[in-house]
């Protein structure tokens, strides 16, 4: 499974809660960024954010004066933060259930990135391998089912054996989905980085 | 400052019965975050279906996006802007509704216009316009709109 850090985006700007939105919108527009995350006033501080949709919704749809005022009025602080081992399908499903699009990727006390649904989107492969997070719950209870559809319709009968592939079938995508990639050795990983060398050539026989 | 002056022209549309793997590699191709659903005929309404609506019901299930289609996720009829609508205006459609994007149509797709467009484009810093402001615009007649020069 991809993690949070994986595809988290590593730039990420901070803001003072004291600033004024029209200095966060500056810093906006010149980073390319949708949010901005609100430093720490000291340790034990939490961290905070303001997005775009903060300043729009709080801001522009009232048409109160951003110059006049401060980050403190509109962010979300404290805010949901990651951590950087965090499974992206988690972090997807953080993301909808507590109905945000981004959050600072923390570790300890330190700022690590930002990642949003944008990142999820380009960054991860949930297109070419999707994930069923909770696989081995539905194993379980497929197992139980099989167990009672056999007991009532007999050991020999054809529910008992299709309820018995059901299970065979979720267990084969579970160790589908366990699996890691076999970490590469160190020809392997130096006929990456140089194709051409004579101790990479394939023979054909 | 009005809707048609913000808004991203380069719009990509995406019939509903597509798989939402086609919505990605179309969304990743041309750097986009949301697709129009195109209407059926001409009485039928425009539908939206944006990254948010990917992540928060097909990743977060882990379902597969080959085997999902547009229609299961799409939002349709969607809330869709007029191009005359000033920018203050969609700012509060865009907060009471709690959306952050929509299409711009009149007649036709004209554009799709977002949060980042009007952050980006608007002159909301330099200008900001309370009620009254836009009041006294709409209505230059009103006698509250009346300006005293001395």
């Amino acid at each position: 499974m991809m993690k949070a850090e994986d595809i988290m985006t590593r730039s990420v700007v901070t803001i003072r809660g004291s600033a004024t939105i029209a200095e966060a919108v500056q810093i906006m527009k010149e980073k390319k960024l949708r949010g901005l995350i609100v430093e720490p006033r000291s340790e034990s501080d939490p961290y905070g954010i303001v997005t775009e949709t903060d300043i729009i919704y709080q801001v522009t749809a009232f048409g109160h004066d951003p110059k006049v005022m401060r980050v403190y009025e509109i962010m979300v602080k404290p805010c949901v933060i990651v951590n950087p081992e965090l499974g992206v399908e988690y972090v997807a499903r953080l993301f909808a259930q507590t109905r945000i699009r981004r959050a600072p990727v923390v570790q300890g006390n330190s700022l690590l990135g930002i990642v949003s649904v944008s990142d999820i989107l380009l960054k991860s492969d949930f297109v070419e391998k999707p994930k069923r997070l909770f696989i081995e719950d539905e194993i379980e209870i497929t197992r139980e089912e099989a167990r009672a559809i056999c007991e009532r319709q007999g050991a020999t009968s054809p529910e008992c054996a299709a309820a018995w592939d059901a299970l065979e079938e979720l267990q084969a995508a579970a160790a589908d989905q366990r699996r890691k990639q076999p970490a590469k050795n160190s020809l392997q990983q130096y006929c990456e980085a140089n194709p051409d060398a004579q101790e990479c050539r394939i023979y054909e026989d | 400052m009005k809707a048609e002056e913000i808004m991203t022209k380069a719009v990509v549309t995406i019939r509903g019965s597509a798989t939402i793997a086609e919505a990605v590699g179309m969304m990743k191709e041309k750097g986009l975050r949301a697709l129009v659903v195109e209407p059926r005929n001409a009485t039928d309404p425009y539908g939206m279906v944006t990254e948010t609506d990917i992540v928060y019901k097909v990743v977060a299930f882990g379902l597969d996006p080959k085997a999902m289609r547009v229609y299961e996720i799409m939002t349709k009829p969607c809330v869709v802007v007029n191009p005359e609508l000033g920018v203050e205006y969609v700012a509060r459609l865009f907060a009471q509704t709690r959306i952050r994007r929509a299409p711009v149509i009149k007649g036709s797709l004209l554009g799709i216009i977002s949060v980042s467009d009007i952050l980006r484009k608007g002159d909301f810093v330099e200008k900001p316009k309370s009620n009254f402001e836009l009041y006294c615009e709409e209505n230059p007649g009103a006698p509250s709109a009346r300006m005293y020069d001395s």
